[in-house]
């Protein structure tokens, strides 16, 4: 058993851990807090698997931003919310959904040629990302920001009850 | 030393040199914070015409903030009834955790160091965040309106300001070509990046404070509307480890302000002729230096500034801030390209 695996495992139990505590506990801020621990753990794969732009990225956006303004939003609406017991039949329909996704994902797995091994990581992954990002897939890089930028707007569109949308309705991103 | 133990085929005693090295590191930043505790306190008496503590450990007092320590530590401890109890509990240590992984990211000299990691700055702002969850925790978790209060001001002062802080660091990033804060550093040999980014450096100081909460931006613990915030609840060594968090947050925001701009462990000026012997005094004495004058910075400007309104901060970051550290990342790539390639 060397190292890796040892981390794999730890991380493995984490994450599956922190996803069937979500699933689980009965209060929607504590199921927010397991839901950043899975977050947390998989940021901690991608570490492992040496690709740490992505890992730091999943912590940034994820673990940080994305939890936060989950607890933000349950916090300031019902934040006393608790999971109602749920109708038995549902479970059925859950338990042979689970099972045909299972079975699926086998199969998916045992499809894919794996292809021999690389043998070095790359150096310097982060500078790769960035020249890749800002050189062949720029225009799909660009598009993603308009995206991201007329979300940005109908989001204040939607904040804003009164409907004086004067100059200082601007955007920020 | 580090380079050759980072490299190194991870093995069992690796793993317990590392854990020996952290712990040693730990012991240096409790050594740290129960200094920079006094060193705050005596700073602030002598700007406002005091002696501050000098009863225990002789006339500086030098074992204040020990005696301090140890009453939190034998206080009961208490749970308030209606608090939400597992996350109480747990909402701590999400604060304090973060507080000190950041400093694995921190090279504190060029033979010193714990990680040589390409994303080195990334992950330091990366995990600032995770703080704010902790605190986002408490606060919920308290029952208290007060304490939720000051909570989600502090979850909204540290998503707005962390905006800011990480495009002023871009400059940086942009000129010394790298993240990693090993070669940062190493980018400073001739000038340091304060010359070359001062609005980078104001900017980055102006957000650091405010993720930092501390004065002019302590409105998550403002004691005279909202009791103590956050930690309104919390008593004993659940409360000490909030405030260890924060101290901990100064050291790394120190550590990071002299890498990321004051060259760390460089000596400065070695471009000019006659000043080649600064290069004797060795790279850790330089570090601490320059780390203890951006500490002594931060408990400065605790003893001047008078804390801004809420409406206040918002519109600072949004509408100050954030234009000037897009304009300085302009400015800065105009630079860069004129002059420097």
């Amino acid at each position: 058993m060397n190292g890796e695996l040892l981390i794999f495992l730890i991380l493995a139990v984490t994450s599956i851990g922190g996803g069937i505590l979500m699933l689980n506990l009965t209060k929607v801020v504590h199921m927010v807090m397991a839901l950043a621990f899975t977050f947390l753990s998989i940021a901690g794969f991608f570490f492992m698997l040496e690709a740490e732009f992505i890992a730091v990225a999943q912590i940034l956006i994820y673990g940080g931003a994305v939890t936060i303004m989950m607890l933000f939003g349950i916090m300031l609406t019902r934040h006393n919310d608790q999971d109602e017991s749920r109708k038995r039949g549902l479970k059925w329909i859950a338990a042979i959904g689970v099972v045909a996704f299972f079975v699926l994902i086998v199969l998916a797995i045992d499809g894919i040629n794996w292809m021999p091994e690389e043998t070095a990581f790359v150096e310097n992954n982060t500078a790769q990302i960035g020249l890749y990002l800002f050189g062949h897939y720029v225009i799909p890089f660009e598009l993603t920001s308009i995206v991201l930028l007329v979300g940005l707007v109908g989001a204040i569109i939607l904040a804003r009850r009164d409907r004086k949308l004067n100059k200082e309705g601007e955007a920020h991103d | 030393m580090m380079a050759s133990l980072l490299t190194s085929a991870p093995s069992l005693l690796n793993f317990l040199i590392f854990f020996v090295l952290s712990a040693l590191l730990l012991g240096a930043v409790l050594g740290f914070v129960t200094y920079a505790i006094l060193a705050e306190r005596k700073v602030l008496g002598f700007m406002q015409l005091r002696v501050g503590p000098n009863q225990y450990g002789g006339r500086f007092g030098l074992l204040q903030t020990v005696a301090d320590v140890f009453k939190l530590l034998i206080k009961e401890d208490v749970i308030p009834a209606k608090a939400d109890k597992p996350l109480f509990k747990i909402a701590p240590m999400i604060a304090f955790v973060p507080s000190f992984a950041v400093l694995a990211a921190i090279p504190f000299t060029d033979r010193f160091y714990f990680t040589d990691m390409g994303v080195g700055l990334l992950y330091f702002l990366s995990l600032t965040s995770i703080t704010t969850l902790g605190i986002l925790a408490g606060g919920w978790a308290s029952n208290n309106k007060y304490s939720l209060l000051g909570a989600m001001r502090s979850a909204a002062q540290m998503i707005s300001y962390e905006v800011p802080l990480v495009m002023s660091v871009i400059g940086v990033i942009l000129f010394s070509g790298s993240l990693n804060l090993l070669n940062i550093v190493e980018a400073q040999s001739t000038v340091w990046f304060i010359v070359l980014q001062p609005l980078g450096f104001v900017i980055f100081l102006v957000a650091a404070v405010a993720e930092l909460n501390r004065v002019p931006f302590d409105l998550p613990e403002a004691e005279s509307e909202l009791v103590a915030g956050y930690f309104t609840e919390y008593s004993g060594f659940r409360w000490a480890f909030f405030m260890l968090a924060e101290y901990v947050y100064i050291f790394a925001t120190a550590a990071l302000t002299t890498v990321l701009f004051f060259g760390g462990w460089l000596p400065p000026l070695q471009w000019v002729p006659g000043l080649g012997f600064l290069a004797y005094i060795p790279g850790p004495v330089w570090f601490v230096m320059k780390f203890s004058a951006v500490v002594f910075f931060f408990i400065w400007l605790r003893g001047t500034l008078p804390r801004v309104r809420s409406d206040q901060l918002m519109e600072f970051g949004w509408k100050v801030l954030l234009p000037l550290s897009l304009a300085n990342i302009f400015l800065s790539a105009f630079v860069f390209e004129l002059f420097f390639k």
